[in-house]
């Protein structure tokens, strides 16, 4: 281990969807001494680079080579596998998580689940979208609907809706107008330039308000929505509008329909002027999965090969599959701390192979736990931001010192093949 | 049968017109990867006697991978429900995947479909800079075909600038950078100008651009400085295959005055015209539209600088997805369907709405018989290449029928009558186009011609040296049936297909170019980008 600090420049964060690529990574004696430009989400993420370099079997230290004969017998022998997609791996990683699901003919499942209404509402509608530049470039207009980026997608706001200069905003920040919608508790940023409150239960009715609005439908502006009809007014004004949601779980548990009412507004949008709705992804390469999936199978999450091919059942997936009890083995790729409650609470029954960053250390005892590094800490690869724009990891150590989950992965899937 | 490092494809009768071959009986040797001039007696034997022998085909236009085409699958769950692809039995190496068809296949399911078709080469046809790794990655899921992308440009913030500053050499060179970076093969254009409006560039609430001199934010910006400029900037960097160009207007009535006044603009240039099926209409939006195939083709028949594609319209299920997002907001109001839109940054557009073309329907009529016309009115084949611009007009699976409809006159003109006729008055279809395409014709628009206008020069031939891409026939009067079904298909030397079954799956080739330029460029580029982009330019590409 060299004294000498290694810097590492143009390092792709995974803290959260945003995805920052301008930390500049320092290691100093093997540890990571500084992650400059991250925000504190993205610090913590990165951390000291230390993880643990454990391989164990039913708890006790082994080899590699024999645990990946485990979980290979263990998967090979289940009658209703299940392949996780957690998060903190590399889009290669996930490609070859796919394959060992479509060869078990089992089921695969990844973090989209928590964001399944938005993806099913999309799947629906279609949507009106932009890759988070664009919104920087063009809009005039923010609106945060019932979410403050400032906790969870810290950098969201100076990256890139609101703050930066934009070729058709140079005065940044000063050429935007803010909006802030408060859906109870789920309130939008401080220090927007205009508020508007909607009560929970009014919400699905104030977006098809303000949608049957753009459409030129008459709606009393002193009726019950008098302030979403006054917002909605301003859009249509606007030059270029983002609209802002969370597809993540909120504070306050949001009705289905929402993201579905979101969608169709912001398509409405576009008659009398541009829009795009901006839906809030979380970290660990998430949005990878989806992406990984849908090339692949055809189907963004919730896959079951059980027939030979990729069906959908998005409303089986791997939480519901498990509280079922149709799961006797389950693979999970990635970071054990990323994985739901839905989902981790109800492993500890199952016969289970973590694969990951701190695998050894899931709380639901794997039956065999394979640490890895992490993906853009210790490994490279590809990530994808939460609109779906692509980018390169770099890894801040050379990786000589840390198993990697890429080449882990593809010997358990090379040894599946191997097994007709 | 394994495959052996050399074979001889023995009594077939060939079509290899690149090599003035048009059905002799003779044999074609293979020695590894490649087709040489002859083998010793002895070498393993593929009898093909009484089948018809060609190359593998080369599809010069289709949109199978990135990330448009990801956001058109993610679109279509119901259509992968209902066209499950579990794997093919293999007969050696690693098992093959599973997947999912419909219009917008998974990865793999393309790879397979297209060689279980006889094609070995494809490029995708259109892939923002900005999402080019994503690309590659699906491309290399995407098994058995050689494949490469073109990559768009022409709606770019970067390049209307050096087009307003009049820099026309930096933005040859900075074609050249983006090129290489994102491991393209060549450049693409999308309704030049029009999808940096319909993002807001002109700030003045346009929606579109409609004539080759509207301004593009700057009035020194406009869709035929756009045109001369990469077309100028793609020969300039003596790329392999010329600019490819979707013109303004894409299906609107009128648009083939558009079409060719595009084509004057660049008047002795080589140039590709894509699916020109889409912008050879006459008629006036709201007061009808007529077909002007005629006039179109008489004019690339009388310029031999120019090359098209025809992006015929195949009835039945299609989704179009383009990165002409201002047309897919057109067809989303007119049809009601599900639409998605995604602006991508400081480049271009995407739009993508699932699609339908009926018999019954009038302009769907009318779009099948403008690309039959094209077809059939084309006097040079080497320059008029079969396409379906996959999935918007038709699937890759759809061109045995087409082929049908090209070389079978009785079968056309029955098919002619089903249709909707209220928008064919002044079609040269009704006029009754006797020609029949030949199998040599065949052999010309979907291999020979596109490998050439692609500068391919080992594909799309069975010449020594050629790939050992090969596809085997077996004749029926059914053309249709006959191409739908390749009995062999063999790939880089291997067998891919074999008694009409997918036996084998290697990985394709990727097909990219590095062109020279002034690197001088990058610190420019870099300028910009540190002052507009989302990601730092040196993560940007695919490197």
């Amino acid at each position: 281990m060299s004294a000498a600090a290694r810097t590492v420049e143009h390092v792709t964060c995974l803290g959260c969807g945003c995805a920052c690529d301008d930390i500049t990574v320092v290691v100093q004696r093997g540890r990571v001494t500084e992650a400059q430009q991250a925000c504190a989400l993205g610090t913590a993420w990165f951390g000291d680079g230390q993880v643990p370099d454990a391989v164990r079997i039913r708890g006790r230290a082994d080899t590699l080579e024999r645990a990946l004969a485990e979980a290979a017998q263990l998967l090979a022998d289940a009658k209703g596998p299940l392949v996780y997609l957690a998060g903190d791996i590399s889009c290669e990683v996930q490609r070859d998580a796919v394959a060992i699901a479509d060869r078990l003919k089992g089921a695969i499942d990844s973090l989209a689940g928590t964001a399944a209404a938005g993806v099913l509402a999309a799947q629906r509608r279609g949507r009106a979208g932009a890759t988070l530049g664009e919104l920087r470039q063009r809009a005039d207009l923010v609106v945060f609907w019932g979410v403050d980026p400032g906790a969870r997608y810290p950098r969201y706001n100076t990256r890139y809706a609101v703050e930066p200069v934009g070729l058709a905003v140079p005065a940044g920040r000063q050429g935007r107008r803010v909006i802030a919608v408060d859906v109870g508790d789920a309130r939008g940023p401080a220090d927007a330039d205009g508020r508007v409150a909607i009560p929970p239960d009014a919400e699905l009715d104030a977006l098809g308000a303000m949608r049957a609005m753009v459409q030129g439908r008459a709606v009393p502006p002193d009726g019950p929505f008098g302030t979403a009809i006054a917002l909605v007014q301003e859009m249509t004004k606007a030059r270029y509008v983002a609209v802002v949601a969370d597809a993540e779980p909120g504070p306050s548990p949001s009705d289905p329909d929402r993201a579905e009412a979101l969608i169709a507004l912001s398509q409405a949008l576009n008659g009398p002027t541009r829009c795009a709705l901006s839906t809030l992804r979380g970290g660990g390469n998430r949005s990878g999965a989806d992406a990984v999936l849908t090339w692949q199978t055809g189907f963004p999450f919730a896959v079951d090969f059980g027939r030979g091919y990729p069906t959908y059942r998005p409303h089986a997936g791997a939480a519901e599959r498990l509280a079922a009890g149709e799961v006797d083995a389950a693979l999970v790729i990635g970071a054990p701390a990323t994985l739901p409650d839905s989902v981790a609470g109800r492993l500890a029954g199952v016969a289970t192979i973590a694969i990951g960053p701190r695998a050894s250390a899931a709380g639901w005892k794997p039956v065999v736990a394979v640490d890895t590094g992490v993906a853009g800490i210790h490994e490279g690869g590809t990530a994808f931001r939460m609109d779906d724009v692509p980018l390169p990891l770099r890894p801040a150590f050379d990786g000589a010192d840390v198993r990697s989950a890429a080449a882990t992965v593809r010997a358990l899937r090379e040894r599946l093949e191997g097994a007709a | 049968m394994t495959t052996p490092s050399r074979l001889r494809i023995a009594g077939g009768t060939v079509y290899d017109p690149a090599n003035g071959v048009d059905g002799a009986v003779r044999d074609v040797c293979i020695e590894g990867e490649r087709i040489v001039a002859e083998l010793p007696a002895g070498v393993p034997r593929l009898d093909v006697r009484g089948m018809v022998v060609m190359p593998g085909g080369v599809d010069i236009h289709a949109h199978v991978a990135g990330s448009s085409v990801n956001h058109a699958r993610r679109l279509l769950p119901e259509e992968h429900a209902a066209d499950p692809a579990p794997a093919p039995q293999l007969a050696d190496g690693p098992p093959a995947r599973s997947g999912t068809g419909g219009t917008v296949p998974s990865t793999f399911a393309t790879g397979y479909r297209y060689a279980g078709l006889g094609y070995t080469t494809a490029m995708e046809a259109a892939v923002a800079p900005l999402a080019a790794r994503h690309a590659h990655a699906e491309l290399d899921d995407t098994p058995i075909i050689d494949s490469g992308f073109y990559v768009l440009l022409g709606n770019d913030d970067y390049l209307l600038r050096q087009i307003a500053a009049g820099e026309t050499a930096r933005a040859r060179d900075y074609a050249g950078w983006l090129l290489g970076v994102t491991r393209a093969y060549a450049i693409k254009i999308v309704n030049p100008g029009g999808v940096a409006v319909w993002k807001g560039g002109d700030g003045n609430g346009s929606r579109n651009v409609n004539g080759l001199d509207d301004a593009v934010g700057s009035s020194a910006v406009t869709p035929r400085k756009i045109l001369e400029t990469l077309a100028g900037a793609a020969n300039a960097l003596a790329l392999p295959h010329p600019v490819h160009i979707h013109c303004n207007n894409l299906g609107q009535p009128g648009n083939f005055a558009t079409t060719l006044e595009s084509m004057r603009a660049l008047a002795g240039q080589r140039a590709h015209f894509t699916h020109l099926q889409f912008h050879s209409y006459a008629g006036e939006r709201g007061k009808g539209w007529r077909s002007a195939a005629k006039d179109v083709i008489e004019y690339v028949n009388g310029h031999a600088e120019l090359s098209v594609d025809v992006g015929q319209v195949m009835f039945g299920s299609a989704t179009t997805v383009t990165a002409d997002g201002p047309v897919e907001h057109l067809l989303y109001t007119s049809s009601g369907r599900k639409w998605v839109n995604v602006d991508i940054e400081l480049e271009t557009g995407c739009g993508i709405v699932p699609y339908a073309y009926r018999e019954r329907a009038a302009v769907a009529a009318l779009q099948w018989a403008v690309g039959l016309e094209l077809f059939l009115l084309a006097k040079d084949p080497w320059r008029v290449v079969l396409s379906t611009d996959h999935p918007n007009g038709g699937t890759f699976l759809s061109y045995p029928e087409l082929i049908r409809l090209l070389m079978d006159r009785a079968y056309r003109d029955e098919r002619l009558k089903a249709v909707n006729q209220k928008l064919l008055a002044g079609s040269t279809l009704l006029d009754g186009l006797a020609r029949e395409y030949t199998l040599g014709e065949i052999a010309i628009v979907t291999r020979a011609g596109p490998a050439r206008l692609l500068g391919l020069s080992r594909k799309g031939h069975l010449g020594p040296g050629a790939d050992a891409d090969v596809t085997v026939y077996a004749p029926d009067t059914d053309r249709a049936k006959m191409f739908a079904a390749p009995r062999y298909v063999i790939k880089g030397g291997t067998i891919v297909v074999e008694e009409g079954q997918l036996r084998r799956a290697s990985a394709g080739a990727r097909l990219a170019v590095r062109p020279d330029y002034d690197v001088a460029v990058t610190k420019d580029v870099k300028r910009f980008f540190d002052d507009y982009a989302s990601v730092a330019f040196e993560n940007y590409g695919a490197q």
